[in-house]
């Protein structure tokens, strides 16, 4: 297998050479556009790089997708659009999949065919996942689906949808949830994008009004799909806390490069204590974060654990103190998203700052973590 | 030995089992282990609330061994003698407050108003201002113009004194200029790498004996550990010290390979996170015992007492964010406050 840092040199070179993808602001053509440089990824080998080759991936480790990555995001180049497909619920399907749905959907997924979302949370079932109450109603070789789901990312550009829904009303809650794969265009699917307080419309509403899905679209056993709902979550707490750790550690680096040349003007006013004590807070929390998702490298392959929690619950913590920090370095100029105090462009840092007072909702809030951390890995009693 | 803050015998014994030869390089008689593969010991010394100059003896013997004295300091150590090092570096903020000692063609001239265990030091490493640049140089406690005020101590682990120095001949110094400047910074950076390990142990102890305890104690009918808001707490400890001990052995193992501001920035970001973390931890041990926390019959308020002390020994979180964001800002050209800074050794890279 190449070594890491002969790959390290081989990503660079690539993209270096490569034609870097102009990000449209609209967000359809982004989604045209990031598509296609997914397929560019994906035929030059950068995607799957840690799945198997059977899966079609690249059949490397952790450590591979995770420089591949940090190189990624150094470059300023952009993330593959997929990430909910690649990260989150592929991850699942390759594990539990049917011979048919990992032959089938996982091609597409990789190569940015097909863009997946994430059918979990309902405006009923939040943290409490478990009591559902989307329906899946065997009938024949179909299940038919009704219900509701929220908070749904990327529905709206989404092909496919990995669906938890209840198939077994008078099962205990955890025992009557099947996991199902839907395809998007079925009739009877409405998606309404819901506008966050970014500004972006990431997230949407989807309904299901009597929606019909083959029985060959059930993910493992019918009623047995809540340990592969786990296993999503789990995978999305471990390997997406190693992409947001790289996308800070990019922001902070950007910030600081912003700050030294304006430190280096001749006539620049000399940066306060406030500014560069920020900078350090900002620093010192990336390492810690850094330290914690080098160890969540090593015992990726072993799939997902309660460990994930501690490393979700410090990415929480950690990057709304970077992203908190960086936009401090704004002052009263956040309101004024076309101002550039101390070079920083202050319309970035606000959504960034905004933004990552999500991380600790999504995935599981940070309050589920500690219930997750102190009963499963600390061995303390339920209340 | 805690009310003491340290022991000669322990520290005897210690130098019997070889600890302060670990580090020292094996042309000098020692077992040669880099000093970043001794995070584990000091995280260890932390768990067990070791008092006494195990930082010095450790790391003086292993950074000085191939100047004229590295014979002198590693048989001191070894036979459980007691080193002490004058440093300003100790504090930025307070630089001030601590003072500084000059070396001019008349001796070594200035104060330290706080020097571990120089009462009880055989030999005392000074880091002493000169015209040209910081010099190293190395004091035998009977001196002429040395003076050593012993102070009362709250910290368990640690003697304090204040040491001054009125024309006090220097000797050859060890280390002077370019080289001087580089050693400094080493013994710093490491200094703040053993102590950020030490504040993990101390850490990760309390996160021990606090989960055992919340399981035990019951009130309302069933064990506190059942509540939720203890839970949380417990939690947030364990992922705040599994970060901390995960953070330090990093840190060391990277810090083996850096020099310069590399090194100085790693170091510095772990006492930082160590610095804020083990007081957290400490607070949160504290909350959840309860009353029998606060008294002097639980072991508890001798870690804390430690803790707090060793958050500050080279500086709290507050102190080295300001000094790693003027290392990250500042650059290789950065000039950094008059004493104690972190210093940017000529010629290394950024």
């Amino acid at each position: 297998m190449i070594d890491l840092d002969t790959y390290r040199t081989n990503v660079r070179a690539w993209l270096r050479a490569a034609d870097m993808p102009v990000v449209p602001r609209d967000l359809d053509k982004r989604f045209a556009v990031l598509r296609e440089w997914q397929r560019t990824l994906f035929d030059a080998g950068w995607i799957g790089i840690a799945w198997s080759t059977e899966s079609g991936g690249q059949g490397l480790t952790a450590q591979h997708q995770l420089v591949f990555s940090e190189e990624l995001a150094r470059a300023q180049a952009p993330q593959p659009i997929g990430l909910i497909g690649l990260d989150v619920v592929g991850p699942s399907i390759d594990e539990y999949g049917s011979e048919w749905q990992r032959r089938t959907l996982l091609p597409r997924l990789l190569s940015g065919e097909d863009i997946w979302c994430q059918g979990f949370s309902e405006p009923e079932a939040g943290s409490d996942l478990a009591s559902l109450r989307t329906r899946a109603r065997l009938e024949g070789d179909t299940f038919v689906v009704s219900g509701q789901k929220v908070w749904t990312s990327w529905a709206a550009q989404a092909d496919w949808c990995a669906l938890l829904a209840r198939s077994d009303d008078g099962a205990p809650k955890h025992q009557g949830i099947s996991y199902l794969l839907v395809d998007m265009k079925t009739p009877g699917i409405t998606v309404r994008p819901l506008v966050q307080m970014t500004g972006d419309r990431e997230f949407c509403e989807v309904f299901f009004d009597n929606v019909r899905v083959p029985a060959d679209n059930l993910v493992g056993e019918i009623h047995a799909g809540w340990p592969i709902a786990i296993h999503t979550l789990g995978t999305e707490r471990g390997v997406y806390t190693l992409r947001r750790r790289v996308d800070a550690e990019v922001a902070l680096d950007d910030a600081v490069a912003e700050l030294r040349q304006r430190a280096a003007l001749p006539d620049g006013v000399p940066l306060s204590e406030r500014f560069l004590a920020t900078l350090g807070k900002a620093t010192v929390a990336l390492r810690a974060l850094d330290a914690q998702t080098r160890r969540t490298v090593d015992r990726l392959s072993a799939g997902p654990t309660p460990e994930d929690s501690v490393d979700k619950l410090l990415l929480n913590g950690i990057e709304q103190t970077v992203y908190g920090c960086l936009a401090d370095l704004l002052g009263p100029f956040r309101s004024t998203p076309t101002s550039r105090p101390l070079g920083l462009e202050a319309e970035r840092w606000v959504h960034e700052h905004l933004y990552s007072r999500a991380a600790s909702i999504y995935g599981g809030t940070s309050q589920i973590q500690r219930n997750i951390i102190s009963q499963r890995l600390l061995g303390l009693p339920r209340g | 030995m805690l009310e003491r803050g340290w022991s000669a015998d322990l520290l005897r014994d210690a130098a019997a089992q070889g600890w302060f030869s670990l580090a020292v390089p094996e042309e000098v008689g020692g077992l040669g282990i880099a000093l970043g593969e001794l995070a584990p010991v000091f995280v260890a010394l932390g768990e067990h609330l070791v008092p006494g100059p195990l930082l010095e003896n450790v790391l003086l013997p292993a950074l000085f061994a191939d100047t004229a004295v590295g014979e002198r300091l590693v048989a001191t150590v070894e036979r459980g003698g007691v080193l002490a090092m004058a440093d300003p570096g100790i504090s930025c903020a307070w630089s001030a407050e601590v003072g500084r000692v000059r070396l001019t063609d008349r001796g070594l001239s200035g104060s330290i108003g706080l020097v571990r265990f120089a009462a009880q030091a055989d030999l005392l490493l000074v880091v002493a201002d000169a015209p040209d640049g910081p010099h190293v140089c190395l004091v035998e406690p009977g001196a002429a113009g040395l003076f050593v005020e012993e102070l009362d101590s709250a910290d368990p682990g640690s003697r304090f004194a204040r040491v001054t120095f009125d024309e006090c001949p220097a000797g050859q110094p060890l280390a002077a200029g370019a080289a001087a400047t580089e050693l400094v910074g080493r013994l710093r950076a490491w200094a703040r790498l053993l102590l950020a390990c030490e504040l993990a142990g101390i850490a990760r102890h309390l996160l021990t004996i606090t989960l055992d305890y919340v399981q035990q104690r019951k009130q309302f009918g069933r064990v506190i550990g059942s509540y939720q808001v203890v839970q949380h707490t417990l939690a947030t400890m364990h992922a705040s010290t599994s970060s901390l001990h995960n953070l330090c052995l990093s840190a060391a193992a990277d810090a083996g390979d850096q020099v310069g501001r590399e090194l100085e920035v790693t170091a510095a970001a772990a006492k930082a996170y160590a610095s804020e973390t083990a007081r957290q931890v400490s607070e949160d041990a504290l909350q959840m015992h309860g009353g029998i926390g606060f008294t002097a019959e639980h072991e508890l308020h001798w870690y804390y007492k430690r803790a707090l002390a060793a958050r500050t020994w080279y500086g709290d979180e507050r102190e080295l964010e300001l000094e790693i964001g003027r290392l990250l800002i500042l650059g290789p050209d950065a000039v950094p406050p008059q004493n104690g800074g972190l210093r940017q050794p000529a010629g290394a890279t950024s």
